[in-house]
């Protein structure tokens, strides 16, 4: 997985700044294990700080958990957490990981999530979907699948995800069409492949998907430890944009193409799932409430709710509490920002040099953290404001 | 509200008065009726509902059969 942060539409502006959290979509993060080993997976790196070899290594790799069901949510639980959710005002429930396909209660789950009148979709690597499961999932209600594919053909694809996956995507999605069940595509996209997102856009035609996810890598998890390697260049980001900007034009109407943009090359940090916890939640493999899927490994030194702690229930309160202070900009005049001691968080008055409007739109603290840890050093308050603010690597 | 994979639609007062009545009626019937509830103009009525079924038909969020 690589979940996009800033990836999501603009909400139609129904709600102000002013009003409760109201989040309407629930990532559940069923399991961390998965049968890929993608460089760029955002999922936590299980390992500690960084090692200080001095010789060069190869790409650093998402990895399964050394144990099965160390520590995930049970079936029970999870199903009181959609059923809390729903409760809540949420009306859709992405099943993610990991590779969510590794747990056996998964039809159980999206019954479940139908059964509270949610809109249910799988975000999967399609390995482990043979004909009677896309079956099974299908009549437990699922709306739709979105289904990974690394490139758009086996040498490269399988190479990135480290297993020989790419035919068996192929045969996948051509199951899922058949069962008569939505398809999306999301391709992640980076240094190695971005020159072929032609062809990536020409495969998706092809297997009949109805969306495509073009999505630039965000770096978080693995993806920010490959980042040498997965980091494209300005050139290529510019000629992706006008490829993928011919195209949606070219198939309105066929396929809808969404953009992902790029994490290091605009002018100032993107929106952040249109505010923490705000109109997103996400609920990882052991229980935590998370405003944004990579919180909990991105800021080490937060703590969140878990779903398992006494009393628990999803509520508004304790979702208004994901936020570490109010950063709304209505009344917190806050940012948070890393101080000189490396990871210790804390929070400083807004300067004049943030506009207002940035404030509202809650533009994202980790980006600034990413950046602040890549120097090495203390805070890099204006560094994200300047134009191209790329990721260097000293 | 339209809901897609890892998105939603708020639909507005007009959008959503339109799309509660594809239930099969042909466009012309959906123009007919909206022209005589609101006592409206019926070309006005006609361009509003082409241009915000086909905004959503390119986005893939609705179907014409």
């Amino acid at each position: 997985m690589n979940r996009h942060l800033g990836r999501h539409r603009p909400i139609p502006a129904t709600a102000t700044d002013s009003e409760s959290p109201r989040p309407y979509a629930l990532l559940a993060e069923i399991t961390y294990r998965c049968p890929l080993h993608c460089p760029y997976c955002s999922n936590p790196v299980a390992a500690g700080p960084l090692s200080a070899e001095s010789k060069p290594r190869p790409l650093r790799r998402g990895r399964r958990t050394a144990t099965a069901n160390n520590g995930e949510l049970t079936t029970e639980e999870w199903k009181r957490v959609i059923r809390e959710a729903a409760a809540l005002g949420v009306l859709q429930i992405g099943f993610s990981g990991g590779e969510p396909l590794a747990r056996r209660d998964l039809a159980e789950l999206i019954r479940a999530a139908r059964e509270a009148k949610l809109y249910t979709n799988l975000i999967t690597s399609g390995i482990g979907l043979d004909d009677d499961r896309v079956r099974a999932l299908r009549d437990a209600g699922l709306d739709s699948i979105q289904l990974s594919f690394q490139s758009d053909e086996s040498s490269l694809a399988d190479e990135i995800a480290g297993a020989r996956a790419h035919e068996r995507k192929l045969d996948v999605a051509a199951k899922i069409r058949a069962a008569g069940i939505p398809l999306s595509l999301n391709f992640v996209i980076h240094r190695r492949n971005i020159d072929r997102l032609p062809q990536m856009i020409d495969l998706a035609e092809a297997l009949g998907a109805e969306r495509v996810e073009l999505a630039n890598v965000q770096f978080y998890g693995w993806a920010f430890r490959n980042r040498a390697a997965l980091l494209p260049t300005r050139e290529q980001v510019d000629r992706a944009r006008d490829i993928a900007t011919a195209a949606k034009a070219r198939l309105a109407g066929k396929i809808d193409i969404f953009y992902v943009l790029p994490d290091y090359y605009e002018t100032r940090p993107k929106p952040c799932l249109n505010g923490w916890g705000q109109r997103y939640l996400t609920v990882n493999p052991i229980g935590d409430v998370l405003p944004c899927p990579t919180a909990s490994s991105a800021i080490p030194d937060l703590r969140f709710e878990n779903v398992r702690s006494t009393r628990s229930r999803l509520d508004l309160a304790r979702i208004g509490k994901l936020q570490p202070i109010p950063w709304n900009g209505m009344d917190a005049g806050a940012v948070p920002e890393l101080s000189a001691k490396r990871n210790r968080f804390r929070w400083l008055p807004l300067s004049g040099c943030v506009a207002d409007r940035q404030r509202r739109e809650h533009r994202s603290g980790m980006r600034v953290l990413a950046q602040s840890r890549t120097r090495g050093r203390g805070i890099a308050r204006n560094k994200f404001m300047q134009p191209t603010a790329r990721l260097d690597i000293s | 509200m339209l809901l897609y994979p890892e998105g939603i639609v708020e639909l507005n007062e007009t959008a959503h008065e339109i799309l509660s009545r594809c239930d099969g009626r042909t466009l012309g019937e959906i123009v007919c009726e909206l022209a005589e509830e609101y006592e409206a103009d019926r070309a006005a009525i006609a361009a509003d509902v082409h241009e915000t079924l086909a905004d959503l038909q390119q986005r893939k969020l609705i179907e014409f059969t």
